[in-house]
C-alpha cells in the first residue's frame, strides 16, 4: 500500500515569529523545521504500510524556498522519497492555492491513502486537507484517532465533542490525523545516515500545469487586510468555595462549551 | 570558511536533543533527590537509545560505533550538555578513546561489549597523590612470571560502582619516571580488586566516585593495553578528546541551557512594575552570558576541526578547558543572581547546575595545569598560538570542513 502524507516545513515554533509588514503573511526565511503535528501522520502512514506488508511512504510539500530540511527528518522517520514543490510563483499562496499544488503533486504519487495533519501549526487554517480531497475527487474524513486499512476500504475512529464516530471510507481517501493519534517514532541513527540519499523530487509550479493566475499572490482568494495584537489576558475569576464552588465551576465549563 | 550543518547532522542534533527533553529530563530530579539513577531505569533507557543506535556515536564503525567526526561528536556532545552526566553515560554510553589501542583479542573482550553496552569502563587513574600530576602515580605493576602483579589505590573513580572493568595507570618501571608507566585491563571480579567508599560529590549526583584498591590483583600479559611504558603517552594523546567533548562541549551545552532558562526568567518576572530584564544590570548579565556562550562553542569547534584535520590539537583543547570551564561557572553563577532567592532554593534546578558546574574547572586537569601549558607553548612557539599569520598564517586549504565532511 503506497501512503502519500502532506508535511509541512515550518519556522521553528521555538524561535518568536515575525510577519511581513507588507504582506501580513509569516516571515518564512530562517531556518524551517517539519511541523510537529505532521510527526503523527508520518507515523500513521508508516505503521499502515508496515501493516500491509509492503509499500511505501511518500511525503508531499511545498516549500517557499527549496527547503529540505525538515523533510529529512520525516525521511529519516522511514518515508522512503519526497515531492517538494518549490518555486516564486507560490509565495502568497492561500489555503486553495496551496491544496491546488499538493492536490497535483499527489496526483502523481498515485496513492492508495492520503494523510495529513488537521491543521498546521503556523496557519492554523485547517482548511487545506478537505479542499486537496475536493480537488482529487477523493472522500476525505478528519479528525481520525484511530485509523485501520482493510482491504480496499479504511476505518475511522473520528473524534467528536461526544466522542468518537465510526467512520468507513473506500480507499482512496484522504484523512486528517489528531496530535497523538500514534507515538511518532524517533528518527534512528542508521535512518538519519540513510535519509541523506533518500530522493526528493523538487518541482515547480510550471511542472504541475499550474500558473501564477491559480496559485501564489495572483491566484489567492484570500487577502490578510490586517492584523491587531491579541488582547491582553484579563484577570481571572476565583471561585471562593461557600459550599457551592462545584456548581460554579461546572457552570463556568458549560459556558465554555467544555463539558 | 563555512559554518553550515549538513541535514542529517540537523537532524541528530534535533534527535539527540528531543530524546535528552523526553526521555532523560524528567529523570533529574528524582536521580538528584535519591542520589541514584534505578537500575531498572538506567536499563530502560540504555534500550532505547540503543536501538536508535544513539549509544558509542563517537566509536569509529570499524568497531561498531556511530563513527562521528570530531567535529560532529562535539556538536552531539553540546547537546548531552542538557542533561546530567550519569544519564549521559546510561543513554549515550562512555567508551573511552583510549580503549581503541586495545588488539584483537582485546577488543572481543573489552572493547566490544562496551560499544554494545554490555560491558563499560571507568579510567582508573587518579590517585590521593597523583591527580593533575598523572605520571606521579604510586600504583605497581610488577612482573610475574606468567603476566603482572598489580598493587596499589586510586580514588575519585567515576562510575566505578556500575564499571564491570577499569583501564588503570600502573607503574611498570620506576627508573623511566613518565615513560615507565603502562596501563592495564582489569576487571573488577578479579580477586583482589576492591571497591572502597562512594566519596560524595558537591554535585554530579547519580555518578558513583569510588576509592578503588589493588591487592596482588594478578593478570595475564593480555591484560597490557598498548605497549608497555606508553601508558602516560596514551592517556594524553585520547583523553585530549574526552577533554574536549565531555568538559569543552558539554560545558557550553550546560551554558546554553541555563542561559535560556536565565533569559526566560528575566523576561517573565516581573518587579517595580517591570520584567527584571528590562533592567540594564540584569541585561548586562544576559549579554556577557550570550558572549560567553558562544565564545567558548567557536574554540570547542576549532579545536575538534584541528583533531579531523588531523592535526596536534592540544593546545587547543587546554585553551577550551580552561575557557568553556570557566565561561560555565560564570553563566551558572550569573543565571543564580538573576533568579535571586528562587536560584538559590532547590525548588528550582538552577543550585544544581551551580553546583554541578564547578566541577569542570576542576577534573580532566585544573585550570592552572591547562594555563601552564598554554603559557609554556605561548613562550616555546611564541605568536604562533595566538597570532592568526604566525606559523604559516591561516590554514588556506583545510581537509575536511568544519562539520567534519570532507571538502
Amino acid at each position: 500500500m503506497n501512503v502519500v502524507v502532506c508535511v509541512k516545513q515550518i519556522p521553528d515554533p521555538a524561535a518568536p515569529p515575525a510577519l511581513d509588514p507588507g504582506t501580513h503573511n509569516l516571515v518564512r526565511s530562517g531556518k524551517l523545521i517539519l511541523d510537529d503535528s505532521d510527526a503523527y501522520g508520518v507515523e500513521m502512514a508508516l505503521q499502515l504500510v508496515d501493516a500491509a506488508g509492503g509499500g511505501e511512504v511518500t511525503l508531499v510539500s511545498m516549500a517557499p524556498n527549496g527547503e529540505t530540511s525538515g523533510l529529512r527528518t520525516a525521511l529519516a522517520m522511514g518515508a522512503a522519497k519526497a515531492i517538494l514543490v518549490s518555486d516564486e510563483t507560490l509565495a502568497g499562496s492561500d489555503a486553495l492555492g496551496t491544496a491546488k499544488v499538493l492536490a497535483a503533486a499527489i496526483r502523481r504519487a498515485e496513492p492508495d491513502l492520503v494523510i495529513a495533519a488537521t491543521e498546521s501549526t503556523d496557519g492554523y487554517t485547517g482548511t487545506t486537507p478537505v479542499q486537496v480531497a475536493e480537488l482529487l475527487g477523493l472522500p476525505s474524513v478528519t479528525f481520525a484517532k484511530k485509523v485501520e486499512v482493510d482491504g480496499q476500504t479504511v476505518k475511522v475512529e473520528r473524534q467528536t465533542e461526544a466522542g468518537y464516530d465510526e467512520v468507513t471510507s473506500p480507499l482512496p481517501a484522504v484523512v486528517t490525523v489528531t496530535a497523538g493519534v500514534v507515538e511518532p517514532r524517533y528518527p534512528s541513527f542508521k535512518g538519519i545516515m540513510a535519509a541523506k540519499s533518500k530522493p526528493v523530487d523538487t518541482l515547480t509550479a510550471a511542472d504541475l500545469g499550474l500558473d501564477g493566475s491559480q496559485v501564489g499572490v495572483g491566484g489567492a482568494r484570500q487577502e490578510i487586510v490586517s492584523v491587531v495584537e491579541a488582547e491582553a489576558r484579563s484577570a481571572g475569576e476565583v471561585v471562593v468555595d461557600e459550599g457551592d464552588a462545584h456548581e460554579r465551576v461546572i457552570q463556568f465549563l458549560e459556558q465554555l462549551k467544555i463539558l | 570558511m563555512d559554518f553550515t550543518v549538513r541535514e542529517e547532522m540537523a537532524v541528530l542534533l534535533e534527535t539527540v536533543r528531543r530524546f535528552i527533553a523526553t526521555e532523560l529530563a524528567p529523570l533529574e530530579q528524582d536521580v538528584e533527590e535519591t542520589g541514584e539513577l534505578a537500575p531498572a531505569t538506567a536499563r530502560a533507557i540504555f534500550e532505547k537509545s540503543s536501538a536508535l543506535g544513539l549509544y558509542a556515536m563517537n566509536v569509529p564503525e570499524r568497531f561498531g560505533g556511530g563513527g562521528l567526526s570530531a567535529v560532529e561528536t562535539v556538536m552531539v556532545e553540546e547537546q548531552f550538555g542538557h542533561t546530567t552526566d550519569i544519564l549521559v553515560r546510561r543513554a549515550f554510553g562512555n567508551v573511552y578513546e583510549v580503549l581503541f589501542a586495545a588488539d584483537a583479542v582485546q577488543a572481543e573482550r573489552w572493547l566490544l561489549p562496551c560499544v554494545r553496552g554490555e560491558r563499560t569502563a571507568s579510567i582508573a587513574i587518579t590517585e590521593p597523590n597523583a591527580g593533575s600530576d598523572a605520571a606521579g602515580i604510586t600504583t605497581r605493576a610488577e612482573r610475574t612470571g606468567s603476566g603482572w602483579r598489580i598493587n596499589g589505590a586510586k580514588h575519585f573513580i567515576s562510575d566505578a560502582a556500575f564499571s564491570d572493568f577499569f583501564v588503570v595507570s600502573a607503574v611498570t618501571d620506576p627508573a623511566k619516571k613518565s615513560r615507565g608507566i603502562s596501563l592495564f585491563l582489569v576487571d573488577k571480579a578479579a580477586p583482589g580488586v576492591t571497591l572502597g567508599r562512594d566519596q560524595p560529590m558537591m554535585g554530579l549526583r547519580g555518578t558513583s566516585h569510588h576509592e578503588l584498591f589493588f591487592d596482588d590483583v594478578e593478570v595475564g600479559p593480555e591484560h597490557l593495553l598498548g605497549v608497555e611504558g606508553t601508558g602516560y603517552a596514551q592517556v594524553l594523546a585520547t583523553l585530549g578528546r574526552v577533554r574536549l567533548a565531555q568538559v569543552g562541549a558539554r560545558s557550553v551545552g550546560k551554558a546554553s541551557h541555563v542561559l535560556d532558562l536565565m533569559v526566560r526568567y528575566a523576561a517573565d518576572r516581573r518587579q517595580f512594575g517591570q520584567a527584571i530584564g528590562e533592567f540594564q544590570m540584569v541585561q548586562q548579565l544576559i549579554a556577557d552570558s550570550v558572549v560567553d556562550v558562544n565564545a567558548a562553542r567557536l574554540m570547542v569547534l576549532r579545536a575538534a576541526w584541528e583533531l579531523d584535520a588531523g592535526r596536534d590539537a592540544r593546545d587547543w583543547i587546554a585553551m577550551v578547558k580552561v575557557h568553556a570551564a570557566e565561561a560555565l561557572g560564570r553563566v551558572v553563577d550569573r543565571a543564580v543572581q538573576v533568579f535571586g532567592g528562587m536560584g538559590y532554593c532547590k525548588d528550582l534546578s538552577i543550585e544544581r547546575y551551580y553546583r554541578d558546574a564547578r566541577v569542570a574547572r576542576i577534573y580532566d586537569g585544573a585550570s592552572e595545569i591547562h594555563r601552564m601549558v598554554v603559557a609554556r607553548h605561548a613562550l616555546e612557539s611564541g605568536a604562533a598560538l595566538f597570532d592568526s599569520m604566525a606559523s604559516g598564517g591561516w590554514v588556506l586549504e583545510p581537509t575536511v570542513a568544519l562539520d567534519g565532511g570532507p571538502r
